[in-house]
């Protein structure tokens, strides 16, 4: 193996080399400059490997033939090994993304390109702290001149005043060394550890401070960073990859290894200002139009973060590495990726990123890379951030981890909106000037990141999440996106049957009943796709496969781990599907930001769960120590309340539904929805009762599930577009199953597992149905439709099956779930909340009635006249939905029975008696087949009836304005369908007030226009912001001496 | 005399960085700069430096093994011929900034090179 | 007026700051464990009367490559800088007087021989390859300022900087090879203490750090004579 030394030997010869050659040789010069980065990164490449897989021990080089202190060493271990290959890698590849800028500015320029390599590599690898400040000094001066190859005129002032800031940071540093140097009579880095230098306001001490600040200067902490973020927005993307993949990495690496001088009293100055950054930049972030500064906040934030890790080194342990090292890794590869991508971009507007729709596998390498900023699975920083987490609740610091949930989501909001434009924006003609070379080094990079976070799953001692055989299937569809959108639908439908089969015999009853829903459930709304199955259809099996794959895991989950993971990717993979609806965006957005948010609740209830176990296994949460055991039952409850789409948390339901596509929406409804009830039913199993301050925390649930009702079903009533309105009502119909859970009772449990299943049925037919009505009539206002039951009878079908059994009455299924409503809550005393629920149950026929009504009745409209039947791959789905309501209804005891034993096994009360096609319960009994028969002949009675008054009937004008006194400027107020339940609106319209809506609007707008007030620092003054800098320190250093003990 | 170049070299560290953080003009900030990095170099070598000693030259003045009684610390000397060529080196560069910036502008004002900002 | 009562007080604050440093500091008064090693050890390992040569050369080498990277990239890039934001190509200078003429022709020579001999004496006398190569600049600004139209051998400088710098780095390897470690001096033998010709490779490196030095800063400004207006 070569020497890592010779990395600089290298960098240095060629850069030397390069620039004896004459400027017309540019070709050649570019040539070596290749070579030299391309044998840098494989000498680092190769060292890399040996101490990941290799089992190499850490090695010291000496220089100069004398031990160190009195000459200069390098040192190399693990970390070192792989920061160096990441920083080479970064600049090889940036090369390649700057060849036709490196080309005009010729043979200079590569030199200059080479020593920033060179001197990056040195910093990392030097254990002398003044040979650290040369290294560095390279930095700035080839910053200096790596930001001038920009097309960017203002690219010379960013210059400026980057050279102006390190000006004040090396004069700090110098005086800094020489004086640390002076208390400890040495230069190298291993010497001086140990932290003797002395209390914190002696004259060492603060000399170490000058060193130490003048370092973490050099990672760009919010809000001192301006000159940075110039440099990022101006410079060529491929230096401004480097900067944010390179110069911070190592950067951290040296704060890393010089922090230890001073000792333990700076680890809190470090993790302060770690986090203050990574909350401040990502908040002024969420006012960012400009991509390329975007990603300059981005990177000074997740810089922040590491920085974090590296404070809280006392804390988190050995591990730290492991920690700090995963976030690094993932924002190095995603930022280096995200520049390397702007450089194919014309426009510096978020939604210019449209233009990379032209080219499919970009959106992928785009994903990949949003993913891994946002934290997803399964890359490094997924690992990292659940470790951080942990260590941090085992350690009761509560308010680091809310701080840094709020940040990490706060990133997550801008960077799925930027996502989310780029997908939605109107589609630009395509760039002429895009490069073939960088796409293939963006594609190549977005790879890379899939293989580092299996090669960090693998070595993760909590296990991989890339192993999970469902993910695995997932993450092949995006292989097979080159097959017909057929084939991969049937592919689709194979796979979720087989996985059903495979996983049947291990399901207990209650991952039986979630199992079958979310497979063969899955496979069945599947067939509805054929009728979409044009063309490719590039980008709609890889995430619905992707959500399926995570809600298969979520319910096989042994430990938190996995949940969690499960969790994330389910979110990720129902966001992508949901993105893909026409007027989607700002609604998926809300989606995404919802359920990250309760994500984090959800990680952080874990966390505070585990303390220092690992894995945790869910069953263990029965073992919580009382005294934290009721927040954790509180956040994991508000993390799962928000996929339930729970009063207070449910506004992103409405838009992500009604807007997504026609079969994605019984997905996200009939299928998504229950991932939360099913976190509901295991926190209730392994939990049971929590009381926190007095106040029982089911009870409040049981609040929340009746307001949910009642609000969703008012609100379902009072709409005009039909999706809308199915969307409302399963708010409504969440809010059942969320009191069913809530009531804690055998009966409770049981009814909120048949509104699982029922819901799934109804709403998925349901959607189905209007999907299809609105495709052939082009609008999804109801009072545009009316008469179509001649027409579209076999939609007519399946929409009247389905509101039967979601209203409730018998004969369908949906009154067994009533009947075991009732008794339910006879079970219990809460009556108040009792009496809410039943109010919203009339409410419910409203809205169902309009459905009806409206659109199937009554007179059909001109234009509808040549409206046929939906299709056939839309209707078959439907009828199978219809064969199985009236089969449910019928023998419900197929599915329920073993539920209810094993329900019985939590409960000290009785269920219920299931003998031949009797259930009977303490208050009643109840026998399917007898009440469908006596309906049944009632039904047919009046029908008969009906017939026979019919010619009775009026014609009436639908828009009729006969009585208005003027033409009215919208016509449809005229329409006696529209505005339906006015009066009730004017009786409990205060319930359809959007307060909630009003709530989180107002809080994203104080958002907003705190960033926008923070920002108002960065004045573009190279000046203010040298004095920013100096106040900084100043700043830092008072409240410093303030906190000293 | 040690104390004396200490405080001096402070004084003009403070100086030029008065001079640089008060004045708009590029040329006078990078002069003030330049004003700061001499004052550290005086640092530098009036922590080196210890009294009674000679320079670390073994001639015939200091004789081999009598150096390590005779001779002052020549670590900061060395460390600070690298400062000084490093700071050469940075205000070389910022001077070459401020002729394009002044090409680009006609201006050395740094407060008209706010394009780039929040 | 704001940024001034600010920076004043900042400059109070700082201030404070290195009082606090600098009232802490106590001269020492014996040699530390570092420089002990040099007093003790730089007549047998490098054979360097200098001891400040010795270190800049050898002890810390590499800080030493650094720095004249330092100045290689700093040439490079005001020659890019300059190289993008020229004006309008030459015109015509007046030509500068018989007396700076001559003078500089008389001088020139002298100066650079000069340079030659502090950085060829630096391991035994104060100089060195930066000194010496600042000495081999002015004997080029010279020629400079006598005819600004004069382009001193752009090639030559070139090749002298990129030479002297590949030069410089295969020295160091020689050390590697052939010596305890990257850029030490015993690849060559140390000869007599205090001979010109001793310690080892420090002569041979510093006469590269010299023509490196000299050839980056003639680099430089030449870069700057071009952007003279006129």
């Amino acid at each position: 193996m070569v020497s890592p030394l010779h990395i600089l030997v290298v960098g240095l010869g060629a850069a030397f080399f390069v620039g004896l050659l004459n400027h017309d040789a540019r070709r050649t010069a570019f040539a070596i400059t290749l070579a030299a980065l391309a044998a840098m990164t494989l000498i680092a490449g190769s060292w890399a490997w040996a101490f990941l897989f290799g089992g190499a021990t850490p090695f010291t080089i000496l220089t100069a033939g004398a031990p160190p202190p009195f000459a200069i060493n390098l040192g190399v271990a693990a970390p070192e090994a792989v920061l160096v290959a990441l920083v080479c890698a970064v600049g090889l590849l940036s090369a390649l993304t700057m060849r036709d800028a490196l080309e005009r500015f010729g043979h200079r320029a590569m030199a200059v390109f080479l020593v920033a390599v060179m001197a990056l590599v040195g910093i990392i690898l030097t254990r002398d702290v003044f040979n650290l400040f040369v290294f560095f000094e390279l930095i700035a001066i080839a910053t200096g001149g790596l930001v001038l190859i920009s097309d960017d005129e203002r690219a010379v002032a960013a210059g400026f005043k980057y050279l102006v800031a390190s000006q004040v940071v090396s004069i700090a540093m110098l005086i800094g060394i020489i004086f640390v140097y002076h208390a400890t009579a040495s230069l190298n880095l291993d010497d001086m550890n140990g932290g003797s230098i002395g209390p914190v306001d002696s004259g060492p001490a603060l000399a170490f401070f000058l060193l130490f600040i003048a370092l973490v200067i050099e990672l760009k902490p919010f809000p001192i960073n301006g000159w940075a973020l110039d440099v990022y927005q101006s410079a060529h993307p491929g230096f401004s990859a480097l900067f944010s993949a390179g110069s911070s990495t190592a950067a951290l690496w040296a704060v890393d290894k010089v922090i230890g001088i001073g000792g333990a009293p700076w680890l809190p100055m470090a993790a302060a200002i770690g986090l203050v950054t990574f909350v401040g930049s990502n908040l002024v972030a969420l006012s960012q139009t400009d991509d390329r500064r975007l990603l300059g906040y981005s990177s000074v934030a997740q810089i922040g973060l590491v920085l974090t890790v590296i404070g809280l080194r006392d804390l988190i342990g050995e591990r730290h590495l492991a920690v700090g090292g995963g976030i690094l890794v993932t924002h190095a590869v995603a930022k280096a990726g995200l520049f390397w991508l702007s450089g194919l971009v014309a426009s510096r507007d978020l939604a210019g990123w449209a233009v990379l729709r032209h080219r499919p596998i970009l959106i992928f390498a785009f994903a990949t890379f949003v993913a891994m900023l946002a934290g997803l699975p399964p890359f490094p920083g997924f690992y990292a951030k659940w470790e951080l987490v942990h260590a941090l609740a085992a350690d009761g610091r509560l308010a680091f981890v809310a701080a840094i949930l709020l940040g990490a989501l706060f990133e997550a909001v801008y960077l799925f909106r930027w996502f989310g434009r780029a997908i939605k924006a109107p589609l630009p003609e395509e760039n002429a000037a895009a490069s073939r070379i960088t796409g293939a080094v963006v594609v190549a990079t977005a790879l890379a990141g899939w293989a580092i976070g299996w090669t960090w799953g693998a070595a993760s001692p909590y296990g991989n999440v890339m192993a999970a055989t469902p993910l695995l299937v997932a993450l092949a569809f995006p292989l097979l996106e080159w097959l017909p959108a057929r084939v991969k639908n049937t592919l689709a439908i194979l796979v979720l049957c087989l996985g059903f089969w495979v996983g049947y015999p291990h399901f207990d009853p209650l991952q039986m009943i979630f199992g079958a829903i979310i497979l063969i459930g899955g496979a069945v709304i599947f067939i509805a796709s054929f009728t979409f199955a044009q063309g490719r259809r590039i980008g709609f099996y890889p995430s619905a496969m992707l959500m399926y794959a995570g809600l298969t895991m979520l319910i096989v989950a042994p430990d938190t781990f996995s949940f969690f993971a499960a969790w994330e990717v389910l979110t990720v993979g129902s966001y992508f599907l949901i993105l893909r609806g026409k007027e989607s965006e700002p609604h998926a957005l809300s989606y995404v930001v919802f359920s990250l948010g309760g994500a984090f609740a959800i990680l952080a209830g874990f966390a505070l769960a585990a303390q220092t176990t690992a894995p945790f296994a869910l069953a263990a949460l029965k073992q919580v120590a009382a005294d934290h055991a009721p927040w954790v039952f509180l956040l994991l409850a508000v993390g799962f309340m928000t996929k339930t789409a729970s009063l207070g948390l449910h506004i992103w339901l409405p838009g992500a539904h009604a807007e997504a596509e026609t079969d994605v929406s019984p997905m996200v409804s009939g299928v998504l929805l229950k991932a939360g009830l099913f976190g509901l039913f295991m926190l209730v199993m392994h939990m049971g009762r929590q009381s926190l301050h007095g106040v029982e925390l089911t009870y409040v649930m049981l609040w929340i599930g009746a307001g949910s009702a009642l609000i969703g079903n008012v609100m379902a009533a009072f709409q005009e577009d039909a999706k809308r309105l199915l969307a409302y009502s399963s708010i409504g119909q969440m809010g059942y199953a969320v009191f069913g859970i809530a009531l804690m009772n055998n009966l409770g449990w049981l009814m909120a597992l048949m509104f699982v299943i029922n819901h799934y049925i109804y709403k998925s037919s349901l959607f189905l149905s209007i999907g299809g009505v609105a495709k052939r009539t082009g609008t999804r206002e109801m009072y545009r439709m009316g008469g179509l039951i001649k027409l579209m009878p076999l939609s007519f079908v399946a929409v009247l099956v389905s509101i039967i059994a979601m209203s409730g009455v018998p004969p369908l299924s949906g009154f067994g779930g009533r009947w075991i409503f009732y008794n339910a809550i006879l079970d219990t005393d809460a009556r108040l909340p009792m009496v809410v629920i039943f109010l919203s149950g009339p409410i419910a026929f409203l809205y169902l009635f309009r459905l009806i009504h409206t659109i199937f009745l009554g007179q059909l409209k001109d234009e509808h006249r040549r409206v046929s039947e939906a299709p056939v791959w839309l209707l078959v789905p439907q009828m199978m939905y219809v064969v199985f309501l009236l089969g449910f209804a019928l023998f419900p005891g197929l599915a329920l029975r073993r539920v209810d034993a094993f329900i019985g096994g939590f409960m000290p009360e009785r269920g219920l008696d299931w003998e031949g096609t009797t259930i009977t319960s303490a208050f009643g009994h109840w026998n399917p087949i007898a009440i469908m028969v006596v309906v049944g002949v009632i039904f047919v009675t009046l029908f008969l009836w009906l017939l026979f008054l019919e010619h009775r009937a009026q014609m009436v004008k639908q828009f009729n304005i006969a009585f208005a006194a003027e033409r009215p400027h919208r016509p449809e107020t005229t329409h006696f369908a529209w505005n339906f339940f006015a009066p009730y609106r004017r009786a409990v319209g205060v319930l359809a007030e959007p307060v909630f809506e009003r709530f989180w609007g107002a809080t994203t707008g104080a958002l907003h226009d705190v960033a926008g007030f923070v920002r108002r620092l960065y004045t573009g003054d190279g000046q203010v912001y040298a004095l920013q800098v100096v106040a900084f320190v100043v700043i830092v250093q008072l409240i410093a001496m303030g906190m000293r003990p | 005399m040690i104390t004396i170049s200490l405080f001096t070299g402070f004084l003009l560290v403070l100086a030029g960085l008065y001079g640089a953080l008060t004045n708009r003009n590029i040329l006078r900030m990078i002069v003030s700069f330049t004003i700061a990095d001499a004052g550290v170099n005086l640092v530098l070598i009036a922590v080196g430096a210890m009294p009674g000693r000679k320079a670390p030259i073994l001639d015939a003045a200091v004789p081999v093994a009598e150096a390590a009684r005779r001779i002052i610390d020549p670590l900061p000397q060395a460390l600070v011929l690298t400062a000084i060529v490093i700071g050469l080196g940075v205000t070389a560069l910022m001077l070459a900034y401020a002729y394009r910036l002044h090409a680009s502008r006609g201006s050395l004002d740094i407060s008209k090179f706010t394009e780039l900002k929040w | 007026m704001v940024k001034r009562a600010t920076a004043l007080l900042l400059m109070v604050a700082l201030g404070l700051l290195f009082a606090t440093i600098a009232f802490d500091h106590r001269p020492d008064t014996e040699l530390n464990r570092t420089a002990l090693y040099y007093a003790e050890n730089t007549a047998k390992d490098i054979g360097a009367q200098n001891i400040v040569t010795a270190i800049v050369v050898t002890y810390r080498g590499l800080d030493t490559l650094g720095e004249v990277t330092v100045l290689f990239l700093t040439a490079a890039i005001v020659g890019l800088i300059l190289a993008a934001g020229r004006p309008g190509e030459r015109g015509s200078f007046p030509p500068s007087g018989e007396l700076l003429h001559t003078g500089s022709r008389l001088l020139a020579p002298l100066i650079l021989l000069a340079g030659v001999y502090v950085f060829v004496n630096g391991h035994l006398t104060p100089g060195g390859g930066f000194q010496g190569g600042a000495i081999l600049a002015s004997a080029a600004l010279l020629l400079l300022l006598t005819d600004p139209l004069h382009r001193f051998g752009n090639r030559l400088i070139r090749l002298v900087e990129s030479l002297s710098g590949v030069a410089y780095v295969v020295a160091g390897l020689f050390g590697l090879v052939l010596a305890g470690g990257f850029l030490d001096n015993r690849f060559l033998p140390l000869g007599e203490f205090g001979a010109l010709f001793s310690a080892g490779g420090i002569p041979v490196i510093y006469t590269l750090i010299g023509l490196k030095v000299g050839a980056e800063f003639a680099s430089m400004l030449s870069s700057l004579s071009r952007t003279e207006k006129h």
